[in-house]
C-alpha cells in the first residue's frame, strides 16, 4: 500500500471521527441500543392479564385458576365478579377470560366433561396463539393433578435444549440484532457520506489529487470498513459483558464473518451513493436496501415460513447469511459446513458488490 | 411581523411542493416503500411456526415408533428429515439442517406393548428461541394424542378448554400486521424526510437566508412540514386500500377517528424529525438520528411485535416516550376492536402530549440559536 494512500484513509478516518456526534452514533447508540433490546425484548409472552368467572362457587376452578397465576405467565386482571367478560376484554383491563362451566368445573368434570371456556382478545395474533398454548397445557396439568395420573403416562419426551438450554431471549436476540445495528450503520455512513462530498463539490479535488481510480475507492471505503469492523467487535464485547453471550466458536471466523459482510454493506453503500442524487435519495436508497434484508433475515421471522418466492428473494440477502453464520459461530461453537457454505456465499457476494460499486464509481468519476 | 401568517407559510410549502416534484425519484419512494412493506408483511410473514425440520432417529423400526412419527408429520407443524445411519441426528441440528432431532431406542414399540412406560429423547436447537419456544408449546399436545394412540389406553380427560378468539377468529396474522405497518410507515418515513429536509436547508445555508425575510420560524416549519405529512398521509392511505381490499382486513371501528389518530401521529413524528433536524443541522447525523431513534424502536419496541406487557417494568415506561407505541395501541383497538375515543383516551392524550413536547423543545432550540 503506497504511502498517499495511506496519509488519505488516515484523513478519512480522522474526519468521520472528528465530530463528537458522530462518535456517539458511531460507537454509542449501538451499546445502548443492544443494551435495550437485550433486555427489553422477549420472545416469550409474559404479563398476560387473566380474569376468572366461576357462577356457584367452585374450589376445584379455584385450583385450575391458581395454575395459570403460578405458571409465571399469566397475572390477575383487575375486576370484579358479575362484570360482562366480553367489556372487560374490550377495554383492554384483561387480555384472557376464563370462564368455569355452568353448574361448576367439580361437577361436570365428574361427568368426564369439564368444558371450560376460555376467552382471548386475538386482535394481538401471536399473543393470542401463544396464550392459548400455555392454557392448554396448565389445563392438562392441572387435571393431572387432581384426579392424579393414572401411573406413569405411557410415554415421555425427554427433552434437551441445545446451545441455549435457559432458552434466554437475549442470547437469540444480540447476535441478530447485532447484524441489523453493523449493516444499517455501514450503510447509510457510506452512501450518505459519499454523497454528501459529491453534493458539496469536494470530491472534485480529491479526483484531481495524484490517485487513480481504485485508490480513490479504496480511500474512502477503507476507512468505513475499518469503522464496521470496529461496531461489529464493540457490539459482540458488549453482548459477552452484559449478556453473557458466549463465543463458542473460533474467533477467526466471527472475524472473517465480520469482514465478508462489512465489504458487501460498504460496496452496496457506495453503489447507492454513485446512483444517487442529492443525500435524500442516497437515504431513500439505503432504506430501501435496508428494510427488506433486516425482514428477511430471520432475526425476527424464522425464514422457512415464507412463501417460496420470498424464501429465493432472501438468498439475496447478505444479512441473512450473516444471521445463520453468527448464531452458528456464537451460539454452536461454528459447524464447518454451516461456516464454509454461508461464508462461501457471503464472500461472493462482496467480491461482487464490491465490483459493480467499483464499475459504478468509476464511470461516475469519469 | 408578528402573529402567523397563512400566507408566507402556504408560499414556503408551495416551494417545499415544486421541489418534491422535481425529484421523482424520492416521490416514487416515499410512496411505493409502504406499498412494498404491506405487500412483504402480508404475503410473508407468518407468525405460526410450521415446517419444523425434525431429524430422526428411529432404532427401533416397530409398529409404535413408525406410529409416533407419523403422529408427528400429520400434526402439521413438522417436516420429518431422516438422519444418516452413521451421523446421528445432532449433527443435523449443529449443521443447521434441523431444528429438532428426535431419538426412538430399540425396544420402544415392545415395551409400548407390554403396557411399560417409555421415552423418547427430543433434542432443540435453542440457538433459534422463538422456534424452540413454539416447538416446546406443541410437544404436549403432542405427547396427549401419543398416549391415545401408542398406548391404546383412552386417556380420559377430565377437563377441557375451548378457547375463542375474540376479534381475529382465525388467527390471521394479516389482520394484526397490516394496522400496525401503518405506524411504522408513518414514524418512519415523517421523521426521516422532514429531518433530512431541515438539515438541508441548514447545510447549504439557505436557513439563514430564510431567517433573514420577514418570514417567521413558526410559519417556515408548518409550510416545511406540511407538504411531507401530506406525502405521508397518501402512503397510509395506500395502506389502507391495499390492505382491505388485497388482504381483506376487517375494520371495526370509527373511520374518523382513525384519521385523528393518523393525523396526531404524523404531528408527532414531524415534531421529532424537526427536533433531530434542528438539533443535528447535518443531514447525515439527521438520518443516523431518524434511523436510530425511528426504525429500530418502531419495530421492536412498540408493541407490533414484541408485547410491550411482556418486558420488564422499567422498558415497559421507557416506551411510553416512544409515539410508535401509542399509536399501534389506537391503531389495533379501533381496525380490529372497534374502541370508541373513550376507551383511547389516554393513547390519544399521550400522542398529543408527546407532540407538543418535541415541538416545544424545537422551537426553544431553534429560537436559542438564532439569538
Amino acid at each position: 500500500m503506497n504511502r498517499t494512500l495511506r496519509a488519505f484513509i488516515r484523513k478519512e478516518l480522522i474526519q468521520t471521527l472528528r465530530d463528537v456526534r458522530m462518535r456517539a452514533l458511531l460507537f454509542g447508540a449501538p451499546i445502548i441500543q443492544l443494551t435495550i433490546f437485550g433486555f427489553a425484548l422477549s420472545t416469550e409472552i409474559k404479563n398476560i392479564k387473566l380474569a376468572a368467572f366461576s357462577q356457584p362457587r367452585d374450589a376445584m376452578f379455584g385450583r385450575v385458576t391458581e395454575g395459570f397465576y403460578a405458571s409465571g405467565w399469566f397475572a390477575r386482571a383487575g375486576y370484579t365478579p358479575g362484570e360482562d367478560p366480553f367489556e372487560l376484554i374490550a377495554s383492554g383491563r384483561a387480555d384472557a377470560v376464563l370462564i368455569a362451566p355452568k353448574e361448576g368445573l367439580a361437577r361436570s368434570a365428574e361427568r368426564g366433561d369439564g368444558k371450560m371456556q376460555l376467552l382471548v382478545d386475538a386482535s394481538n395474533a401471536t399473543k393470542a396463539r401463544a396464550v392459548e398454548v400455555y392454557a392448554k397445557n396448565i389445563i392438562a396439568a392441572a387435571a393431572a393433578r387432581e384426579y392424579g395420573a393414572r401411573g406413569e403416562p405411557a410415554l415421555k419426551f425427554d427433552v434437551r435444549v441445545l446451545y441455549n438450554p435457559a432458552m434466554e431471549s437475549s442470547m437469540f436476540l444480540v447476535p441478530g440484532v447485532m447484524g441489523m445495528l453493523v449493516c444499517l450503520i455501514t450503510i447509510i455512513l457510506t452512501a450518505m457520506s459519499l454523497t454528501r462530498e459529491r453534493e458539496m463539490g469536494t470530491f472534485e479535488t480529491i479526483v484531481s489529487a495524484p490517485l487513480s481510480n481504485a485508490e480513490v475507492l479504496l480511500g474512502k471505503t477503507v476507512p468505513y470498513i475499518i469503522l464496521g469492523l470496529a461496531d461489529a467487535l464493540l457490539v459482540v464485547l458488549a453482548g459477552y459483558l452484559i449478556f453473557g453471550v458466549p463465543v463458542r466458536g473460533p474467533l477467526w471466523q466471527l472475524a472473517l464473518a465480520a469482514l465478508a459482510l462489512v465489504v458487501t454493506t460498504v460496496s452496496i453503500g457506495t453503489f447507492i451513493s454513485t446512483v444517487a442524487k442529492n443525500q435524500q435519495q442516497a437515504m431513500l436508497g439505503g432504506f430501501m436496501f435496508l428494510f427488506p434484508s433486516i425482514l428477511m433475515s430471520g432475526i425476527m421471522y424464522p425464514v422457512e415460513n415464507m412463501p417460496k418466492a420470498v424464501i429465493a428473494a432472501a438468498y439475496l440477502d447478505p444479512l441473512m447469511y450473516f444471521v445463520r453464520l453468527i448464531r452458528s459461530i456464537m451460539l454452536k461453537g461454528g459447524d464447518a459446513h454451516v461456516f464454509w457454505t454461508n461464508l462461501g456465499a457471503l464472500a461472493l457476494m462482496a467480491l461482487s458488490a464490491a465490483g459493480f460499486a467499483y464499475k459504478r464509481f468509476r464511470q461516475t468519476l469519469n | 411581523m408578528n402573529g402567523f401568517n397563512i400566507h408566507r407559510a402556504y408560499s414556503i410549502a408551495r416551494k417545499e411542493v415544486m421541489h418534491i416534484l422535481r425529484d421523482p425519484f424520492t416521490l416514487a419512494l416515499a410512496l411505493g416503500l409502504p406499498v412494498m412493506l404491506v405487500t412483504f408483511f402480508g404475503f410473508a410473514i407468518d407468525y405460526e411456526v410450521k415446517n419444523i425440520k425434525l431429524a430422526v432417529s428411529d432404532r427401533d423400526n416397530g409398529p409404535a415408533s413408525r406410529r409416533l412419527k407419523e403422529i408427528f408429520s400429520s400434526s402439521g407443524y413438522f417436516h420429518l428429515v431422516e438422519s444418516d445411519p452413521g451421523a446421528g441426528p445432532v449433527a443435523l441440528v449443529d449443521s443447521g439442517r434441523a431444528a429438532a432431532a428426535l431419538y426412538i431406542e430399540p425396544g420402544f414399540s415392545k415395551k409400548i406393548k407390554g403396557g411399560g412406560s417409555v421415552e423418547a429423547q427430543f433434542v432443540l436447537d435453542g440457538s433459534d428461541n422463538s422456534k424452540a419456544g413454539a416447538i416446546m408449546g406443541y410437544l404436549p399436545g403432542i405427547q396427549r394424542s401419543a398416549l391415545s394412540k401408542l398406548a391404546g389406553t383412552q386417556v380420559r380427560e377430565p377437563f377441557s378448554v375451548e378457547t375463542r378468539f375474540l376479534y381475529n377468529p382465525e388467527l390471521n396474522s394479516r389482520w394484526f400486521t397490516v394496522p400496525g405497518l401503518a405506524a411504522i410507515i408513518i414514524g418512519l418515513l415523517a421523521i426521516l424526510l422532514t429531518a433530512m429536509t431541515v438539515a438541508r436547508e441548514w447545510e447549504n445555508g439557505s436557513m439563514e437566508l430564510l431567517l433573514s425575510t420577514p418570514v417567521r420560524p413558526l410559519e417556515i416549519m408548518a409550510g416545511k412540514l406540511a407538504p411531507y405529512g401530506a406525502l405521508v398521509l397518501a402512503g397510509v392511505f395506500f395502506v389502507y386500500l391495499l390492505s382491505r381490499l388485497v388482504f381483506g382486513v376487517p375494520f371495526a371501528g370509527s373511520h374518523l377517528l382513525y384519521l385523528a389518530a393518523c393525523l396526531l401521529f404524523v404531528t408527532a413524528a414531524l415534531s421529532q424529525g424537526l427536533l433531530i433536524s434542528v438539533v443535528t443541522r447535518q443531514q447525515q447525523i439527521a438520518m443516523q438520528f431518524g434511523m436510530i431513534t425511528g426504525l429500530l424502536p418502531s419495530m421492536l419496541l412498540s408493541g407490533f411485535i414484541f408485547p410491550v406487557e411482556s418486558m420488564p417494568r422499567f422498558f415497559q415506561y421507557l416506551t411510553m416516550l416512544l409515539p410508535p407505541r401509542w399509536f399501534m395501541a389506537a391503531a389495533r383497538g379501533i381496525t380490529l376492536k372497534g374502541a370508541d375515543l373513550g376507551e383511547l383516551a389516554v393513547p390519544f392524550l399521550a400522542l398529543g402530549l408527546l407532540s407538543a413536547g418535541m415541538l416545544t423543545l424545537a422551537l426553544i432550540k431553534f429560537k436559542t440559536d438564532l439569538e
